[in-house]
C-alpha cells in the first residue's frame, strides 16, 4: 500500500473530521459553551441526505445545497431549544441542553430511519481513479474537494463578508459586539446554523464510505472534541490541524510496519502497530498535550476550557 | 414503551373505572360483583391469558438487532397456538443495564408474568438474572454472551447458538472448504468479538492451526484497509471475522476495494440483511458467514412461511435473531398450550422439553443452552440472498 494512496485517505477523512470539528468551535467561540449535539447533528446530516436521495434520486453533489439548508434550519431550531432560553446560565447548562438535543435527534433518527446502517449517495459515483501514480477511491478525491471548497467558503464568509465580520465579533466579545449594535442572538443563531450545516455537510460525506446509525454521532462528537483540545481551544486552524491528526493516527499508524517493514521485526509489532492502540497512542497523546501545551498546538484563544 | 395488550387485567379496569367519576365508580363496582360471583359470561377466562413482557433494546448501538429480536417475539405473540391468548407489551431497555432491571421490575409489578422476552445485550442479561432467580420467572434471550447460562441460574433460556457451536462451524467450514492452513482473525474489541474470538482460537487449536494474524478492532475504527494490508503482508490465506454487523460490510467493502481474494468465513453480523443490504452483491461474491439461521434463505417450506409473514407483518426482511426469538417465544406459548399456566411450570417445559422450531429443534443443555445447530451461509455475487451450504449439528453436551 503506498505512501501516497494512505495520504490521500488520511486527507479524505481528515477533512470530513475538520468541518465536524469547525462547527464545534464556531459555537464554542461564539457562545462559550460546548455543543454536545454535533456529533448527532452529522448523524442528522446523513440520514437527511439519505432522505433527500430517496426523494430527488440524484447524487450527492447535487443534493449538497438543499442539505446544506436544511441543516442550517435545523441548526437555528437548536439554537432557539438549547441555548437562547439558557444563554444567562452558567455553561454547564447548555452543556446538558445540548446533550438533551443529541439524544433527542438519535431517538427520532431511530423512530424515522429505523435502528439499521444506512449508506449516502456517492458525491460524483463508485469507483477508482489514478492520478499521478496514486490509486485513489473517487468518493475519497471527491470528499477533500468538497470539502476544501466548504472550508474556503467558510473563510470568506469569515473574513470578506459584513456577517462574518459580526460573526467574528460576537465570537470575540459579545457584550461589546451588543453594545455597537450587533445583533448578538441572531449571529449566534446564524453560527448554529453554520456550524449545523457544517455538520450536515460531513454527515454526508463520511456516510456512503462509513455508514450512518442512530447511534453513530457520539463518536464524531469525541473526535471533534479531541481534535478541538489538540489543535488549540477555539482555535479554527488548530481544529482542522487536529482533525488531520484523528485521521492521521486512525490510518498510518497501524500501516506504519507495512511502510516501514523494518517494523515487522520488533517484538509483538502486531499488537504494538494494532488499531486498538493507535487508539490508546492518540489519547496518551491528548494526555500529554493538556499536560505540556494545555492551549493546545495552535492555542490562540485564552478560554477557560469546560 | 409500545406494543399493546390484549386483555386489560381486572385490577386495571376496576381503576379506570374509579377515575371515570361517581357513576362509572359504581358502574364498575357492580360489574367488578358480577364477574365475581360469576353473573357475566367472559370471554376466553377458560382459556390461559400468558403475560409475556417483551423487554429488549430498541434504541442504543443494538438497535438494529434488539428489533429483529422484538419482531420475531411479535410475530409469535399475535399469531400464537390456538387456545392462547398473550397479554404483552414492548419496553426498550435502552443499552444500559439499569434500564434493563427497571423494565424487568416494572414488569414484574404488573402481575403475574409468565415468561420474559428478554435483551439480547449479554450485560443487561446478567443485571436481570438475579431478579428472575428471585421472582422464578424465566428469561428466553438471544443474548450470546457465555457467562450468562454458566451462573447456574435455572430460570435463563438461550435460543441463539453459543458462540462455541457458531465458531465451531465457522472453523470446521473453513477448514473443510478452503483447507485453511495459516488464517488471519480480524475480531471486535467487544464481548461479542473477545468471546467470539477465543472460541475460534479454541476450534482452530483443536485442529492443529495457529493463525498467522490477529487484530482486534473498535466498532469505531472506520477505515479497514490498514489491517487488511498487514493481513495480506503476513501471508495469511484466509480471512476468518468476528465483527458486528456495520464493520463487517465496511470491511468487506475494503476487501472489494483492494482487490484482495483470500477466502473470507465471516461471523454471524454478515448474515443480517441491514449488512448485506449495504454491499454490492459484487463486493459479496465468495464471502460466506456462520449464523444460527438465515430465514432469508427460505430454506424450507416452514421458513418460507416465516418469511412470508415477517415481510407482511414488519415490511422488512428477518435475520436469524428474529427467526430465533420467533420459535423461543413459541416454544413458550406451546408449553402453555399445553398447561403450563405458571412461571414455574413455563420453565419447567423449557428445561425438560423438546421443540421443532422453524430454523432447528431446540433442547436445554441442563443449563439453559438451547441451541445446537450452525449453518454457513455463501454469497454467489449474483444477488444479496445467500444459500445455506453446509449444516452442522453439535451434540448437546452440559
Amino acid at each position: 500500500m503506498a505512501i501516497a494512496q494512505l495520504l490521500v485517505e488520511v486527507l479524505a477523512l481528515g477533512a470530513a473530521y475538520a468541518l465536524v470539528a469547525l462547527g464545534f468551535v464556531l459555537i464554542l467561540n461564539a457562545t462559550g459553551a460546548v455543543n454536545f449535539a454535533q456529533g448527532d447533528l452529522v448523524m442528522a446530516g446523513g440520514f437527511g441526505a439519505v432522505l433527500l436521495a430517496d426523494r430527488l434520486h440524484v447524487s450527492g453533489l447535487v443534493l449538497l445545497p438543499a442539505l446544506l439548508a436544511g441543516m442550517a434550519v435545523l441548526g437555528v431550531v437548536v439554537a432557539l431549544a438549547a441555548y437562547m432560553p439558557l444563554r444567562r446560565r452558567p455553561p454547564e447548562a447548555v452543556f446538558i441542553s445540548t446533550i438533551a438535543v443529541g439524544i433527542i435527534l438519535q431517538n427520532v433518527a431511530n423512530r424515522l430511519f429505523g435502528a439499521e446502517p444506512v449508506a449516502t449517495p456517492p458525491l460524483f459515483g463508485a469507483g477508482r481513479v489514478r492520478f499521478a501514480g496514486v490509486d485513489a477511491s473517487v468518493q475519497s478525491v471527491a470528499i477533500i474537494g468538497v470539502a476544501a471548497l466548504l472550508i474556503a467558503a467558510l473563510y470568506t464568509l469569515f473574513t470578506h463578508t459584513q456577517f462574518g465580520r459580526r460573526l467574528r465579533a460576537t465570537a470575540y466579545d459579545r457584550d461589546m459586539a451588543m453594545a455597537i449594535g450587533i445583533p448578538v442572538d441572531r449571529m449566534i443563531a446564524g453560527t448554529f446554523a453554520v456550524a449545523a450545516a457544517l455538520a450536515g455537510a460531513a454527515g454526508l460525506l463520511l456516510s456512503n464510505t462509513f455508514f450512518v446509525t442512530p447511534s453513530s454521532g457520539s463518536d464524531y462528537m469525541i473526535k471533534a472534541y479531541i481534535a478541538v483540545v489538540i489543535g488549540g481551544w477555539g482555535s479554527i486552524r488548530g481544529a482542522v490541524a487536529g482533525a488531520l491528526l484523528i485521521a492521521a493516527f486512525e490510518v498510518l499508524y497501524p500501516s506504519l510496519p507495512l511502510l516501514v517493514p523494518a517494523l515487522l521485526w520488533m517484538p509483538s509489532s502486531d499488537a504494538v502497530f494494532s488499531q486498538t492502540t493507535s487508539t490508546i497512542v492518540l489519547d496518551v497523546a491528548v494526555l500529554l498535550i493538556l499536560v505540556v501545551r494545555p492551549q493546545g498546538l495552535f492555542g490562540e484563544a485564552a478560554r477557560q476550557r469546560p | 414503551m409500545q406494543g399493546d395488550r390484549r386483555l386489560g387485567s381486572p385490577k386495571k379496569g376496576l381503576t379506570n373505572a374509579h377515575h371515570a367519576g361517581g357513576l362509572g365508580y359504581l358502574f364498575g363496582m357492580a360489574f367488578a360483583t358480577l364477574v365475581l360471583f360469576g353473573g357475566l359470561p367472559v370471554a376466553h377466562t377458560a382459556e390461559p391469558a400468558p403475560d409475556v413482557p417483551v423487554l429488549v433494546p430498541i434504541t442504543g448501538f443494538l438497535a438494529a438487532e434488539g428489533s429483529s429480536q422484538r419482531n420475531g417475539a411479535l410475530l409469535a405473540l399475535q399469531n400464537p397456538p390456538a387456545g392462547v391468548h398473550p397479554r404483552f407489551a414492548v419496553t426498550d431497555t435502552g443499552t444500559s443495564p439499569e434500564g434493563a432491571v427497571n423494565a424487568l421490575e416494572r414488569a414484574l409489578s404488573d402481575g403475574e408474568v409468565t415468561v420474559v422476552v428478554a435483551s439480547m445485550l449479554g450485560t443487561q442479561m446478567l443485571a436481570m438474572l438475579p431478579i428472575a432467580q428471585a421472582q422464578k420467572v424465566p428469561l428466553i434471550t438471544m443474548s450470546g454472551t457465555a457467562d450468562i447460562t454458566r451462573k447456574g441460574n435455572p430460570y435463563i433460556f438461550r435460543f441463539f447458538p453459543a458462540d462455541s457451536v457458531v465458531k465451531g462451524a465457522q472453523v470446521k467450514y473453513a477448514i473443510e472448504a478452503h483447507h485453511i492452513q495459516k488464517p488471519a482473525v480480524i475480531y471486535q474489541t467487544t464481548a461479542y468479538g473477545q468471546s467470539g474470538h477465543a472460541e475460534i482460537l479454541t476450534a482452530l487449536a483443536a485442529a492443529g492451526i495457529k493463525p498467522v494474524y490477529e487484530d482486534a478492532l473498535d466498532v469505531g475504527v472506520k477505515d479497514m484497509r490498514p489491517v487488511i494490508a498487514k493481513a495480506v503482508a503476513s501471508g495469511a490465506d484466509s480471512l476468518l471475522l468476528q465483527l458486528h454487523g456495520g464493520p463487517t460490510a465496511l470491511f468487506l467493502k475494503a476487501v472489494a476495494a483492494m482487490d484482495v481474494h483470500l477466502p473470507i468465513v465471516a461471523g454471524s453480523g454478515l448474515s443480517q440483511p441491514a449488512t448485506v443490504a449495504l454491499l454490492e452483491p459484487a463486493e459479496l461474491k465468495g464471502v460466506c458467514g456462520e449464523t444460527g439461521s438465515s430465514p432469508i434463505s427460505g430454506e424450507t417450506p416452514a421458513a418460507r412461511d416465516f418469511l412470508a409473514r415477517y415481510r407482511d407483518a414488519f415490511h422488512t426482511d428477518p435475520d436469524g435473531f428474529a427467526l430465533g426469538q420467533y420459535d423461543a417465544t413459541m416454544m413458550a406459548l406451546e408449553a402453555v398450550a399445553k398447561g403450563a399456566t405458571s412461571a414455574e411450570a413455563v420453565t419447567k417445559a423449557l428445561a425438560t422439553g423438546s421443540y421443532q422450531g422453524v430454523a432447528m429443534t431446540y433442547k436445554s443443555n441442563g443449563h439453559g443452552d438451547m441451541a445446537h445447530s450452525a449453518v454457513i451461509v455463501c454469497f454467489d455475487g449474483t444477488s444479496r440472498v445467500p444459500a445455506v451450504v453446509r449444516h452442522y449439528d453439535f451434540p448437546i453436551s452440559p
